[in-house]
């Protein structure tokens, strides 16, 4: 089969071509600064539709970083500002006429740490849809968002139960209920696992194939395994120092997932994957 | 740095490179013992074979528990897959160096042609040349060493069909005949042990690479690379 040069990325679940992939963020020269000190520049990428992308990168690179600027979560860090510009479906995220309420509604956001809010299970799903006073059932909404998250059968028979008495996996399904139930498009999701068990990590990570079908997911992870396991496409960011000791984080390498772990471009990137960074 | 996979990664590697050895030396004696026709020799490259049996499947474990404990990826993945190929061609080399000996007890007492097993002889040296070459380019990340070994496998292959023309040709004693056809077969054994050199080969070209690829296509000669 000489004539049969079959690469590894092309031989496992590459995601389809180029051509046929639907860009939902286009990120062009992104640079994040937290009043003098840079965290991140330079960063330019696509995120595709229906795809998970995960960052991966050491501490420090700024993979949170970046992520939070696809909501605009650094907004609320007074001395953060951003530069270079992110495109979603062919709009600058930044511009002066969007509003950063309606863009956290779009795309939402799950953090580290299961943070339900101290009410029943019910109202930790329904508030979202309360406050942006949603039309039709609020019932409905939340049903049909906790059977999104994989927590329906669990709760069905105590939503009025206190959030707080479900257990941290349970609390973390929860939270991309809670996300769900105002209908995003895309979901962000910043170390979803990291502080579950290695059971609730796997529902979570299997709600990740799952949820992708209807949602576009970027997720931050320190468990490689995690981003090779979960992620269509990989972005491994690292630290770079400048003359004066300053760290900044960049992007090194973003290709697909099965490229990243197999057979990376970059040796920054082949020393992180293999463990021999640092 | 993950220092005890490191470790492990160097030890799987060199015990590729043990296992080679003791194939070098069952193929050295299974060649000896064709060419003086020594039954005692040929018995014991047949027992031997359970040494490269216990390398080959001390590896296997290894590289088992390497995959479920360390989970590599990359570069690291790509080696241990290779020491995976590597490990199961060389047990078949040292596999085919044990029906070279069986077949010189069978014919030991027949008549035989020197011209013929002098081409053994020569054949053997390429086969031992190709191990050679195969795992030192595998030791030195070698492209193009790798790659050489498609020519020289060549050379085995000639050598091979030579030795089948040869046969036709001994005439009509029946026991030379007999002792013919069934070197006929220790040709093809060690036209294997050069097909295996080649595989190996391929793995290094996979290592460096990262693609998978065969070297030459034996069903579409006309497609291949070289």
């Amino acid at each position: 089969m000489a004539n049969v040069s079959v690469n590894l990325a092309e031989r496992t679940h590459e995601p389809p071509p180029r051509g046929s992939r639907e860009v939902v963020f286009d990120v062009d020269e992104l640079g994040v600064s937290y009043g003098e000190s840079k965290a991140l520049e330079g960063v330019s990428l696509e995120i595709y539709r229906n795809y998970v992308t995960a960052f991966i990168g050491p501490s420090g690179c700024g993979k949170s970083t970046f992520i939070r600027c696809f909501n605009r979560m650094n907004d609320l860090i007074p001395t953060a500002s951003v530069e270079g510009k992110i495109l979603y479906q062919g709009e600058d995220l930044y511009g002066s006429h969007v509003d950063p309420v309606e863009v956290r509604k779009l795309i939402g956001m799950v953090f580290q740490k299961p943070n339900p809010f101290p009410k029943s299970i019910y109202d930790n799903v329904a508030f979202g849809p309360r406050v942006l006073g949603m039309d039709g059932s609020l019932d409905d909404r939340v049903e049909k968002a906790l059977q999104q998250a994989a927590l329906w059968d669990e709760v069905k028979d105590r939503l009025k139960a206190g959030a707080l008495s479900l257990s941290g996996g349970q609390q973390q399904r929860l939270c991309i209920a809670r996300c769900l139930a105002v209908e995003p498009e895309v979901l962000l999701m910043d170390e979803p696992a990291s502080a579950l068990d290695p059971i609730a990590t796997t529902r979570i990570e299997d709600l990740m194939h799952e949820l992708k079908r209807e949602y576009t997911i970027i997720v931050v992870t320190h468990n490689m395994q995690q981003a090779a396991r979960v992620a269509d496409m990989t972005a491994f960011f690292t630290v770079t120092r400048g003359d004066e000791g300053q760290r900044t984080g960049t992007l090194v390498e973003y290709d697909a997932t099965s490229k990243i772990f197999t057979q990376p471009s970059d040796k920054r990137t082949e020393d992180y994957v293999t463990g021999r960074f640092g | 740095m993950r220092l005890s996979f490191q470790q492990e990664l160097d030890r799987l590697q060199a015990n590729l490179h043990e296992e080679a050895d003791l194939v070098l030396r069952s193929l050295r004696g299974a060649l000896n013992a064709l060419q003086q026709r020594d039954i005692e020799l040929a018995d014991e490259v047949i027992a031997f074979d359970d040494e490269v049996d216990a390398r080959y499947l001390a590896i296997g474990q290894g590289i088992e528990q390497m995959l479920a404990r360390q989970t590599p990826v990359a570069v690291d993945l790509r080696l241990v897959l290779a020491v995976l190929h590597i490990n199961l061609g060389l047990e078949r080399m040292a596999d085919l160096c044990v029906t070279i000996s069986k077949l010189t007890k069978l014919t030991v007492e027949l008549e035989h042609d020197t011209t013929l097993v002098e081409a053994f002889e020569e054949m053997g040296s390429r086969a031992e040349e190709m191990i050679r070459v195969a795992m030192t380019s595998f030791a030195d990340r070698d492209l193009a060493g790798a790659e050489s070994l498609v020519d020289l496998d060549e050379l085995i292959d000639r050598a091979n069909r030579r030795v089948v023309s040869h046969v036709l040709e001994l005439g009509n004693d029946p026991e030379l005949r007999e002792w013919g056809l069934r070197m006929i077969i220790v040709s093809r054994c060690l036209e294997r042990v050069g097909d295996h050199a080649v595989d190996i080969g391929e793995q290094t070209a996979y290592l460096v690479t990262g693609e998978f690829r065969e070297f030459t296509d034996a069903s579409h000669p006309e497609d291949s690379d070289r």
